[in-house]
């Protein structure tokens, strides 16, 4: 840059239209972002699992073959795919402007998602009451705490949907309304990806090993 | 389910007793009247002025970045008093316990401070610096900057802004808590594993370690969202990437690093808080627990963590260097290549802090190396601003002079670490002071970044200057105590004094030692220096233009001073990088918009400051296992956002009117002045 | 104010008295295994040097040179230099090679576990000194299973032969360092880390733990006396006949948590053949020697001390 450029005529110092911004777009931006922290966050579960996994860690207790079931976990993976699919055509019928059609499919969401999380539940309490807690080893705490935390963001989803089913009864389709709608689809999209990731890899490999 | 506890516990209190308040620590009861004074008279001078409805409705309230930023900055600075005392403390126990011979007093064999209370002291040290002075500071600038320099109106979310504000105050209000009540952990700023483990640490020192650095974790993390969300949505029509400055630039490399190193920070005491809380095994000895994940989780956060300290400063001289300068930045788009090559290559390089934990020779290799790759871009940088100062008229204001000795700093704090990442070398250093001075002359680049910026952009904001003369002697003697601390200190390191020792067995290190605290003392001197420059300058409030230092390149520097709370009256359109040197150049400085139209404004809300109070109170009880208030502390903040969702506020309209009338008077727009209420909407046109 | 400037450019000078590197430890290595490190040492700050002085001298004559009160050449516009930014990224990246390769050279060379300085020496012809080292809070113990000797807070080794150390901890993680002789390695409780040096004259060193520890981590050294291999091997003879024996059980109790102050040593005959398998096997089931919080609340305190044997002579 040797020299600066010359202002012309048609040079604009002022720019009062600039002011509207697409506050739907911003607000999913934002949520994308914290989405990839929250990638981060399953990725150290993950990466610490890896490392938990080794016959030391395992401490004489039972190691991913014994506390998975991968026909189980199939089960649990086609509910939650198709509570995905519910939320995807809860997200149609909100294109179509439908309240009847949004709730729908976020009832039908929420009750796959409940019924997800109950079988996660039902399996770490199973174990728990064998004696094998998330104390008796620290393969255990990890595989724990891998399936609870995935829980835990379900269980916040589902409470989500409720607050939603609310929101769009009684402000109808705002744009913050909107603008939540599709960050909570970005949010259960995710959730299932990161459960297809335990499955494979925990149920799976793991099982396999 | 939970794990057995030393000591009483009962439903109410928890683990908290009379027991907790250390009344016979006669430091701690000192210190407790002292800041107890300052407090009441803090108070009593609200009070007895009748600003508390001012302070409640403009600040405590407030969602306008640049009021955000300023009270980021004010915490910042009080904890690094706070920290600097802790350093204080610890130069001056070093160097009376020094062999076998020297005396010991208030309980202690050696010096002044039982090992127990030196270790909190360092441990303590370190994590309000890091994570409490300089992360709020840097926070803060760039909370306040970041919006002018893109022509924004205010960040992309403002609440989030609160929230994360609040929740770094509270992670910081849990530590200067645990000085009266409790302790704090004697396991370092990192966690030394398994040392912060149940059998060795059964205390709640750990504890409040752990989740004062996990609420303001969360709150860098939001605050991290906030930048990279605003500087890609919020630019002003014109600001196409690169006509963004460095320092906008480099804070968006910084929230990437912020956005995607947190979270691993996060759950590495998340399993740690499992461990001491449920009694799994991560990182225990036994049960197949394995504490080296510990320490590879933390530091996979811990080395991003230092460029994310140290690259908004590298900002901060690539804004002031051209400015005093007069000259255009040297290699604009290397500089920005630069700061994410710095940003990518740091997640790489996490494992040379622990080389002596016996990874291997390839392993040890590879991180070596990695490490090493760090210093090429960083050496870019240098030379840019060489070549900035090259053939440019440079005047040394206060800014400058910060500007210039960072960067001498980070020449000699970088060869110090090119040193310490190789493994040779590191064999005989690891662990020792060497270490600590090095990584001191990089958090030093820190505070001169810091103290440049907040000198540069203070009479933007505030309207006034910093008084020169009386900020000059504040720089000299804070660089001669920093030169007279940490030089020799690399000396002791390479004769082989180790980190964290209460009592020094060595006396050989004795004159060294003793010239450290000479360099404490010049510190000292050097923030006396800093409150007179405050005093001064709020005494004589000498106004400032709009382009305060006469040279400014950028964005900022075209609104008011002090700027107006709504920033621009209407927003900019940019043709050019460095905006306001090209409108100069084309006299077109001067030229003020002719038309306003209505502003829409975001309104004042009290939730972001209740979640700061409960997201305290949620740590002090999970800290004391006093269940039924961390249980209720956390349904309410849950209840609380929820309720907010429902909230159909959506901000108020400033009408032209009141825009040209407040353009006219800019003194009634400041960052200080009280705003009349204004009618919240019910619901705004779609747009 | 120019008092203030003149001052605090001469000042630093003072600490230029401390600048006698006598006491740098790294520069007077004795072992061969230092040696490599201080080599090392130098080679890469010389090389780093090439860089950093240029550099360091730029940054005082630019700012200097180009004051405003100096009139110098001002350029207002000049921004960018394609050659200038070749040199700026070029040259750091080919001495960034050439400290790579160094390094990595390096790391080889002072390997705790089989560094290659020791390729060669006197001491690889002869089978090695085996040590089993063991850390306690925070006390030191060696283990000789070879000689069937044990100590606390003492590393006697012959000179001329190399020193092959295992080493593990019954608590917290410490780090096991004697500047000038051996590189550093932490020792880490329910895992087994090891070290070897060489040191081929007779002398007396002081070794430590680097890491934290606790307490009574600033009292936690040991001694190391290299003497020549007849003195070692009548050392070893004396201890041998130490009435004072170390099987497991008496392990376990010096392991509580103790502050030797002034670092006495101790001495035993016939220690447990097993005992440093047996310390991470018990690390490993969870074994562990909390401190009690008077302990760690004050240092004198004489709670949970543990019964120290009357030493032997040397």
């Amino acid at each position: 840059m040797a020299t600066i450029a010359k202002a012309g005529p048609n040079t604009r110092l002022w720019n009062a239209e600039a002011d509207e911004h697409d506050t739907i777009s911003t607000r999913t931006f934002g949520f994308w972002l914290y989405m990839l922290s929250d990638a981060l966050i399953f990725t150290s579960i993950f990466a610490s699992y890896a490392v938990l996994s080794t016959p030391m860690n395992l401490a004489g207790g039972p190691g991913p073959a014994q506390v998975t079931n991968a026909v189980e976990g199939f089960w649990q993976t086609l509910i939650i795919l198709g509570s995905v699919f519910a939320y995807s055509q809860a997200t149609v019928a909100l294109k179509n402007g439908s309240k009847a059609g949004v709730a729908a499919g976020i009832l039908v969401a929420m009750a796959l998602g409940v019924a997800f999380v109950s079988m996660g539940w039902h399996d770490l309490a199973a174990l728990t009451a064998q004696g094998n807690g998330y104390s008796r080893s620290a393969y255990l705490s990890i595989f724990f705490t891998l399936i609870a935390t995935h829980g835990l963001h379900m269980g916040i989803g589902i409470l989500w949907m409720l607050i939603m089913l609310v929101q769009i009864a009684r402000f109808g389709f705002t744009a913050d309304v909107v603008a939540r709608l599709l960050n909570l689809r970005m949010f259960w999209q995710f959730q299932a990806t990161i459960w297809v990731l335990v499955y494979v890899y925990v149920y799976l490999l793991g099982g396999a090993a | 389910m939970q794990v057995d506890l030393q000591g009483p516990w009962s439903p109410l209190f928890g683990r908290l007793t009379l027991d907790a308040i250390p009344y016979d620590n006669p430091i701690i009861v000192g210190t407790f009247l002292g800041a107890a004074t300052i407090g009441l008279i803090v108070v009593a001078a609200v009070l007895y002025y009748k600003k508390l409805p001012y302070l409640w409705r403009e600040w405590l309230t407030t969602v306008d970045h640049k009021k955000i930023g300023v009270m980021y900055i004010i915490l910042g600075l009080v904890m690094l008093f706070r920290g600097f005392v802790d350093g204080l403390m610890m130069r001056t126990q070093q160097v009376i316990a020094v062999g076998p011979d020297s005396p010991g007093v208030l309980g202690a064999q050696h010096g002044f401070l039982p090992p127990f209370h030196f270790d909190q002291v360092y441990s303590a040290h370190g994590t309000i610096m890091l994570i409490f002075a300089a992360t709020p500071i840097l926070a803060g600038l760039g909370n306040i900057i970041v919006p002018l320099q893109i022509g924004a109106r205010d960040m992309a979310y403002p609440y989030l802004n609160a929230v994360s504000l609040w929740l770094t105050t509270a992670g910081a209000a849990l530590i200067m808590l645990s000085l009266f009540v409790g302790q704090f952990s004697n396991a370092a700023w990192v966690g030394l594993m398994p040392l912060a483990e149940l059998p060795y640490n059964p205390g709640v020192g750990v504890d409040y370690w752990m989740w004062a650095i996990q609420l303001s974790s969360l709150g860098t993390t939001f605050n991290a969202i906030n930048i990279i969300a605003t500087i890609v949505k919020m630019r002003a029509p014109g600001m196409t990437w690169f006509r963004l400055p460095v320092f906008t630039w480099v804070n968006l490399s910084t929230s990437i690093i912020g956005l995607t190193a947190f979270p691993v920070l996060g759950v590495a005491l998340s399993l740690l808080t499992a461990d001491r809380y449920l009694g799994t095994d991560f990182f225990t000895v036994g049960h197949g627990g394995n504490f080296m994940l510990y320490i590879d989780l933390f530091w996979i956060w811990g080395h991003p963590e230092v460029y994310f300290l140290i690259l908004p400063p590298f900002g901060v001289f690539s804004e002031i260097v051209p400015t005093f300068s007069e000259k255009p930045l040297f290699g604009y788009l290397t500089m920005v290549a630069a700061s994410f090559a710095i940003a990518g290559i740091g997640w790489s390089v996490w494992a040379h802090h622990f080389f002596t934990m016996g990874m291997g020779p390839d392993l040890n290799g590879y991180f070596s190396s990695a490490t090493m790759l760090v210093g090429i871009p960083t050496g870019v940088k240098i030379f840019n601003w060489l070549f900035t100062m090259y053939r440019g008229r440079i005047t040394f204001t206060t800014p400058m002079l910060w500007a210039v000795a960072g960067i001498f700093l980070l020449l000699f704090g970088g060869f110090t670490g090119m040193m310490l990442s190789a493994p040779a070398i590191n064999y005989t250093v690891h662990d020792s002071v060497f270490v600590i001075a090095h990584f001191h002359c990089m958090v030093l680049v820190v505070a001169t970044g810091a103290f440049a910026a907040v000198a540069y952009w203070w009479p933007k904001v505030f309207g006034f200057k910093l008084d020169e003369h009386n900020g000059k002697l504040f720089f000299w003697t804070f660089v001669l105590g920093s030169v007279v601390v940490f030089v020799p200190m690399f000396g002791l390191g390479l004769e082989g004094e180790t980190r964290r020792l209460d009592y020094i067995f060595n006396p050989q290190w004795r004159p060294l030692l003793i010239a450290e605290e000479v360099g404490i003392v010049l510190y000292c001197i050097s923030i006396f220096y800093f409150l007179k420059m405050i005093y001064v300058s709020l005494r004589d409030r000498v106004p400032a233009g709009d382009d305060a230092w006469g040279t400014g390149r950028t964005l900022e520097w075209m609104t008011h001073t002090p700027v107006p709370f709504y920033n621009f009256a209407v927003t900019p359109q940019i043709n050019a990088l460095d905006e306001l040197a090209w409108r100069r150049e084309n006299g077109l400085d001067k030229v003020k918009p002719e038309t306003f139209v209505p502003i829409h404004m975001p309104s004042n809300t009290a939730v972001p400051v209740i979640i700061g109070v409960l997201a305290m109170a949620f740590g002090f009880g999970m800290i004391w296992r006093i269940w039924w208030m961390a249980g209720a502390a956390l349904l309410a903040i849950i209840v609380a956002v929820i309720a907010r969702s429902f909230d159909k506020n959506q901000g108020y309209i400033l009408t032209a009117e009141e825009i040209a009338k407040l353009e006219s008077k800019t003194e009634l727009a400041s960052v200080i002045a009280e705003q009349p209420k204004r009618a919240p909407l019910d619901h705004v046109e779609a747009h | 104010m120019r008092f203030l400037r003149h001052f605090a450019l001469c000042a630093p000078l003072l600490l230029l008295a401390g600048c006698s590197t006598v006491n740098f430890a790294l520069f007077h290595p004795v072992g061969r295994v230092a040696e490599a490190e201080y080599h090392y040492t130098l080679l890469l700050v010389g090389v780093m040097m090439i860089i950093i002085l240029p550099t360091f001298l730029l940054m005082v004559i630019f700012p200097l040179r180009y004051r405003k009160s100096r009139n110098a050449t001002y350029a207002p516009n000049w921004s960018h230099s394609t050659i200038i930014e070749i040199l700026a990224w070029g040259v750091p990246v080919a001495i960034t090679a050439v400290l790579i390769h160094y390094s990595f050279v390096g790391v080889y060379a002072v390997n705790p576990y089989s560094p290659d300085a020791l390729d060669g020496s006197p001491g690889s012809a002869l089978p090695p000194i085996k040590v089993d080292v063991v850390t306690t809070d925070w006390q030191w113990f060696f283990i000789y299973p070879d000689q069937h000797i044990a100590t606390i807070d003492d590393l006697v080794v012959p000179a001329g032969r190399r020193v092959v150390l295992r080493l593990t901890s019954t608590s917290v993680m410490n780090g096991f360092y004697i500047p000038r002789v051996a590189p550093m390695i932490d020792a880490m409780p329910g895992m087994r880390t090891e070290d070897s040096f060489e040191v081929d004259q007779p002398g007396t060193f002081e070794g430590f733990s680097t890491d934290f520890s606790g307490a009574g981590f600033s009292w936690m050294q040991f001694s190391t006396r290299v003497v020549s291999q007849a003195d070692f091997d009548a050392w070893a003879k004396t201890v041998q006949a130490n009435p004072n024996t170390l099987p497991y059980a008496t392990f376990t109790q010096l392991a509580h948590p103790t502050v030797n102050f002034g670092a006495k040593p101790a001495y035993f005959s016939a220690p447990d053949p097993e005992l440093f398998d047996k310390v991470v096997r018990d690390a490993m089931n969870g074994v562990a020697y909390p401190v009690p919080d008077s302990l760690t609340e004050s240092v004198s305190s004489n709670e949970g001390k543990a019964l120290v044997p009357a030493p032997a002579s040397p």
